[in-house]
């Protein structure tokens, strides 16, 4: 295993811990609002963790690298994180729709056309549009609250969006070994900055102890 | 709950009009919003010569704390609550 890889590893398990951090934090909130919004929120940061995890697996298991299994457990992993992706975009989508407005995030749709055949490129494409979604979803929203932690947020999740458009080049260019690397970075950045909030919770504490809903 | 919380200056409880005003909302659904405010702990109902009054509890506050943490938390994902 090369030093780029061992990197790589740990970068994705970093992002395993990250994003089980704030789907964790969501779920303290579900349990204690029973808001669909954090349960949104839970369930796509639960995906991305449990993508990242499975990508931090395969890249563990040196033995896997050879193996015919490879393919489908790395489709299985982007399959994860897309569907992360998906629910991070809905969860904006269901806002959308909830306050009666039309999303400005729709204006971007025509921009993506899914023109790969292959599913993993297909899943990359996928990951891009939501991301792009929720980062112009979460733009808009600071628009309107003018909130400096949405706007960190939203660089957050523009580097997140940088980083699924970096792996699906690197799918794409697989001779071009940095494209991996470069990419898990980029979007390791993006989910340091997401974990800001989490922070903010741990810095304050969330001094109430409510068993469950009230 | 808010309102039970802040119109609550001389500690004598908010009456059933003044949070009906705020909340913007019809006699019956505010009764059953408050029936079950009451019934779960979150407010305490205070009667006196057949007028009910309302104030915020111990455990209402606690819980007013967490909502506005995790509003905070979703807002800043662009989400609201």
């Amino acid at each position: 295993m090369t030093d780029t890889a061992i990197i790589e590893v740990m970068l994705q398990f970093i992002g395993v811990f990250v994003s089980l951090s704030i789907a964790y934090v969501s779920y303290r909130g579900v349990r204690q609002t029973e808001s669909s919004s954090l349960l949104r929120l839970a369930t796509a940061f639960a995906f991305l963790g449990f993508g990242f995890l499975v990508e931090g697996v395969v890249g563990l298991n040196s033995i896997l690298a050879t193996s015919p299994a490879l393919a489908t457990v790395v489709i299985a992993g982007l399959l994860l994180q897309t569907t992360g992706y998906f629910f991070l975009a809905f969860s904006h989508a269901v806002d959308v729709m909830l306050a009666k407005r039309l999303g400005p995030a729709l204006l971007v749709l025509p921009v993506v056309t899914l023109s790969a055949t292959q599913l993993a490129n297909v899943l990359g494409i996928l990951s891009f549009y939501f991301v792009l979604y929720g980062v112009v979803e979460t733009v808009y929203s600071y628009a309107r609250t003018r909130k400096p932690d949405t706007l960190v947020i939203a660089i957050g999740l523009s580097l997140l969006g940088v980083g699924t458009f970096v792996q699906w080049l690197s799918l794409l260019y697989i001779q071009v070994d940095v494209l991996s690397l470069l990419q898990i970075i980029i979007k390791e950045v993006g989910l340091l900055i997401l974990f800001i909030p989490v922070l903010g919770f741990a810095r304050k504490g969330v001094g109430v102890k409510l068993d469950g809903p009230i | 709950m808010s309102t039970a919380r802040d119109m609550n200056t001389e500690g004598s409880g908010v009456g059933i009009t003044t949070l009906l005003r705020k909340g913007n909302m019809s006699y019956v659904r505010m009764s059953k919003l408050l029936g079950e405010l009451v019934g779960s702990g979150l407010l305490v109902q205070l009667t006196n010569e057949k007028i009910s009054k309302y104030t915020i509890s111990p455990k209402g506050l606690q819980f007013l704390a967490a909502y506005y943490q995790f509003e905070d938390f979703a807002t800043s994902f662009g989400l609201r609550l």
